[in-house]
């Protein structure tokens, strides 16, 4: 198990966060949202710690707690009273030690997460769109393309075994990185560390996924009639590049430019100049992950609820030529101070909290297996320049590797009928 | 790594948690009524600013709802010295960001900006709060806009929902309208813009709450005074006060055709922030439903499986509050569901809260409020809402002191005063055709088409 401190003794909290390397698109067929799934049975209690203990205890001495599922890992932390530390380490340690697997907890919690899924996708309005239309859109290879959350077939037919299975083979020391984070000694919480995890043994380290896609050679498009959407919208989306490289240092900076704050120009030439846009999001790997944890094969995707007196095909030739702009005019110098600017301040806020700071460190552990990122990649998006702003729009923005889902209320959809 | 004999059947013993100690507040007032609240926080190279003002969804006239949060969102949308454009590029040069939002009681402009930037940081404030000048285009936009936002919040049952409770709850107070609708966005202009802002956007009804790495008291204080010390005082009529209706069961479905799940509130008019009964019933509340350790979560989700997410709330506001259960459940245990909610309400009411559950509520509430001062945002956040609220600043210390003292007997108290069934409302936002005969059993439905 790799472990990561950073003391900062500012505030009397801590952040106890643990990230295993696996997530939904290390599924298998026939097992969508198992990831998710387990991550449930998790807090469904351990050898030490039954049933509600993990919830209790948190609670009962001040802190707060949770656990959250994404395409390529899975996290979980507790923030504490600092002089709790030795709490959460007890917790965490017995969870990856020994959980509770049993019948009783599966089906139980196989409910909770389809009551989560009426909740957050099927009574959604875009949800069910987004969540599993999108994906299967943009992506050809299974493991990138499947719900994440699940069909109710598929977890209706999770096993004990599975789970016990999925436990032994990703949820081993070996396969997690350990964050502390806040108000901690180093010495002391390295020894308290050792003290809980150390006899934890490693398992073999499981195969990573193919997640291969084929190159993308021709414009896709798609309408969703959304029962529950009253008002319009659309996901526009494009393969970007891997993470870290040159192009993906310049697609950071692009994004600012594009989404970055009021002053970007999908505000003021789309929402303002144009009126054709409410509202929008973008980012490398929306809707599942941001350019921090974003890991290719994915999609640099914008999302635009829009006006409906424009049709989705007059939003996707309006953002081509904002983008066409800066293939061929490339970005202003003081636009992109600005954006450097605004970079600088949104990372100073982010990383506030312990819990904040310990996320991303852990997340830059497993996916760069660097958490120095946190302290250089500053400089790194910083230096870009408008020239590589300018030859990463060209490369990434060509319309046959165009993705197009354009979200229709279905009362709207029949009359409307057309979107590209 | 080497590992170190220890016995771990039981969680280790830790201290009592470290108490809070607020960083040092120096407050003060302009001659023209202007309170200030500085906070030297310099962990972090960044100031944090909230400008509040008394003049919240509350202050909306009846006919022109959406008021308040429409002026908010129009002042960074053009002054007399800058257009829109101007605002959002310096408020980004700055490495800021600036911008309004309406709570039932505060208008409250947030902003902030990388340290070195302070003096251009209250320059921007200063004019977007002072000489906002509301142009046609954008106040058209913005209506527009909103208009196609609140088609989509209503395609939402969890909006749906909440806006039926206060209408049931609050009957004819302003808190009862915290949203506008087509027809009210629509009668807004710029002269009811102006009007509002020069009735309501005034020194003597504002707070300024500046924290960060702030240079000395003397240069800040010099530069409050030059960005704010000839704003001109005038006259603040008081907030309307029409009473609230009496507390009694009405039983309210929503109907929400092709809903898969029911989306549940069950709530009662309750407490403001500053009566006496409010930390009881906070602490109460917790114990109900606050957390993953509470009755509901326990009992509702964990359990029976009725549920993802169920918890309560006790929302404290200027001149009322309200408690309310919070729950949405597959169609078919509707009727379980709520009789199950109905029962932990009962017993709140009926039976003393254990010792090991008011420990744990508390411990709860006090660390938490603790980790939520942690980022320069969550502090300004709990200043200026303390302000709004008419609370000192010491109120933030003294908020784990006042948790603390609650006890069993005052929660059954106060749970009998505002948590008894009998007289809570109960909202359902569901598909009518397929879960009215279920609710027939708590009470005469009243079955409405979801607007």
């Amino acid at each position: 198990m790799r472990v990561i401190l950073a003391p900062d003794n500012s505030v009397p909290v801590v952040a106890v966060y643990t990230i295993y390397g696996v997530g939904a698109r290390a599924e298998e067929n026939g097992r969508t949202g198992f990831a998710h799934l387990f991550e449930h049975m998790m807090f469904q209690g351990s050898q030490h710690a039954p049933k509600g203990t993990h919830f209790k205890l948190v609670e009962s001495n001040g802190g707060s707690l949770n656990g959250s599922t994404h395409p390529d890992y899975t996290d979980y932390f507790e923030v504490l009273p600092s002089n709790k530390l030795a709490l959460g380490l007890w917790l965490e340690s017995d969870r990856m030690r020994a959980l509770s697997i049993n019948r009783e907890n599966l089906d139980n919690q196989r409910e909770a997460v389809k009551q989560e899924r009426r909740l957050s996708f099927d009574n959604q309005p875009y949800a069910t769109a987004i969540v599993d239309h999108w994906p299967m859109l943009a992506f050809r290879n299974w493991q990138n393309a499947h719900s994440l959350i699940g069909s109710f077939e598929d977890l209706n037919a999770a096993t004990v075994e599975d789970v016990a299975r999925f436990f032994k083979t990703h949820y081993a020391p070996n396969n997690a990185v350990l964050v502390l984070s806040g108000d901690i000694n180093a010495a002391e919480a390295k020894s308290l560390v050792e003290t809980y995890y150390g006899d934890i043994p490693a398992q073999p380290q499981p195969p990573a996924p193919d997640l291969t896609e084929p190159p993308q050679t021709e414009p896709r498009f798609e309408q969703y009639r959304d029962k529950l959407a009253r008002v319009p919208a659309i996901v526009i989306g494009y393969p970007g590049p891997a993470r870290r490289s040159a192009d993906y240092n310049a697609l950071v900076m692009l994004d600012l430019v594009l989404s970055g704050g009021d002053s970007s120009r999908f505000n003021q030439n789309l929402v303002k100049g144009r009126k054709s846009v409410i509202q929008y999001e973008a980012n490398l790997g929306w809707p599942f992950a941001s350019a921090s944890d974003y890991k290719a094969p994915g999609d640099y995707a914008m999302y635009f609820l829009y006006n409906p007196a424009f049709t989705g095909r007059q939003i996707v030739e309006q953002v081509e030529a904002e983008i066409a702009k800066i293939q061929k005019d490339g970005v202003e110098a003081n636009e992109l101070e600005r954006a450097r600017t605004y970079l600088r301040s949104t990372r100073i806020r982010q990383l506030q909290s312990a819990h904040a700071r310990a996320a991303m460190l852990g997340r830059y552990e497993l996916l760069d297996g660097d958490p120095n990122h946190v302290n250089t990649e500053m400089d790194v998006f910083l230096a870009v320049t408008p020239r590589q702003i300018q030859d990463a729009a060209r490369k990434y923005f060509a319309p046959e590797k165009r993705t197009v889902l354009d979200i229709v209320p279905a009362s709207a959809a029949q009359a409307q009928g057309d979107g590209q | 790594m080497k590992a170190v004999p220890m016995d771990r059947t039981k969680p280790p013993q830790t201290p009592d948690q470290p108490a809070f100690k607020l960083p040092a507040v120096h407050e003060t007032r302009l001659p023209n009524g202007l309170e200030i609240v500085l906070v030297d926080d310099a962990r972090f190279p960044m100031i944090t600013a909230r400008l509040g003002f008394h003049a919240g969804s509350k202050y909306d006239p009846k006919e022109l709802s959406g008021l308040s949060e429409t002026t908010g969102a129009l002042l960074t949308e053009g002054t007399t010295r800058r257009t829109a454009r101007q605002i959002a590029e310096d408020a980004a040069s700055i490495g800021g960001s600036i911008g309004a939002s309406s709570s039932p009681d505060a208008l409250m402009l947030s902003a902030s900006a990388l340290a070195e930037n302070l003096p251009r940081l209250l320059d921007l404030i200063s004019d977007v709060a002072r000489n906002a000048t509301f142009p046609d285009d954008e106040v058209a936009l913005r209506k527009q806009n909103r208009t196609q936002e609140l088609l989509a919040d209503r395609s939402e049952a969890a909006f749906l929902a909440d806006e039926k409770l206060n209408q049931v709850l609050f009957g004819p107070h302003p808190y009862a309208r915290q949203d506008p609708t087509p027809e009210s966005l629509a009668r807004i202009s710029r002269l009811s813009l102006e009007e509002f802002r020069d009735a309501r956007l005034v020194p003597n009804n504002a707070y300024l709450v500046l924290l960060g790495a702030l240079p000395d008291l003397k240069s800040v204080t010099e530069l409050i005074e030059a960005n704010f010390g000839d704003w001109r005082q005038r006259d603040v009529a008081p907030a309307p006060a029409p009473g609230f209706p009496p507390a009694q069961r009405a039983v309210v479905l929503v109907d929400r055709p092709g809903s898969v799940q029911a989306d549940i509130r069950i709530g009662r008019l309750a407490v403001t922030r500053t009566d006496p009964d409010y930390f009881p019933l906070l602490v109460g509340n917790t114990i109900l439903g606050g957390g993953a350790s509470s009755r509901m979560f326990t009992n509702i989700r964990e359990k029976k499986g009725f549920a993802y997410d169920v918890h309560s709330s006790a929302a404290a506001m200027k001149d009322a509050g309200d408690f309310a259960i919070v729950t949405q459940v597959r169609n078919e245990v509707l009727e379980a569901a709520v009789r199950a909610a109905l029962d932990e309400m009962q017993r709140i009411c009926a039976e003393d809260v254990s010792p090991d559950e008011l420990a744990t509520a508390k411990n709860y509430l006090s660390g938490t409020f603790v980790i939520r001062l942690e980022t320069q945002d969550g502090l300004a956040s709990q200043l200026a809402a303390a302000r709004a609220m008419g609370l000192p600043v010491k109120y933030l210390e003294e908020y784990t002191t006042s948790v603390r003292a609650v006890t069993a007997g005052q929660i059954r108290q106060v749970a009998a005063k505002y948590v008894n069934p009998e007289d809570a409302s109960i909202i359902v936002v569901g598909d009518a055709a397929k879960i009215a005969r279920q609710l027939e059993t708590f009470g005469a439905v009243k079955v409405e088409k979801a607007e």
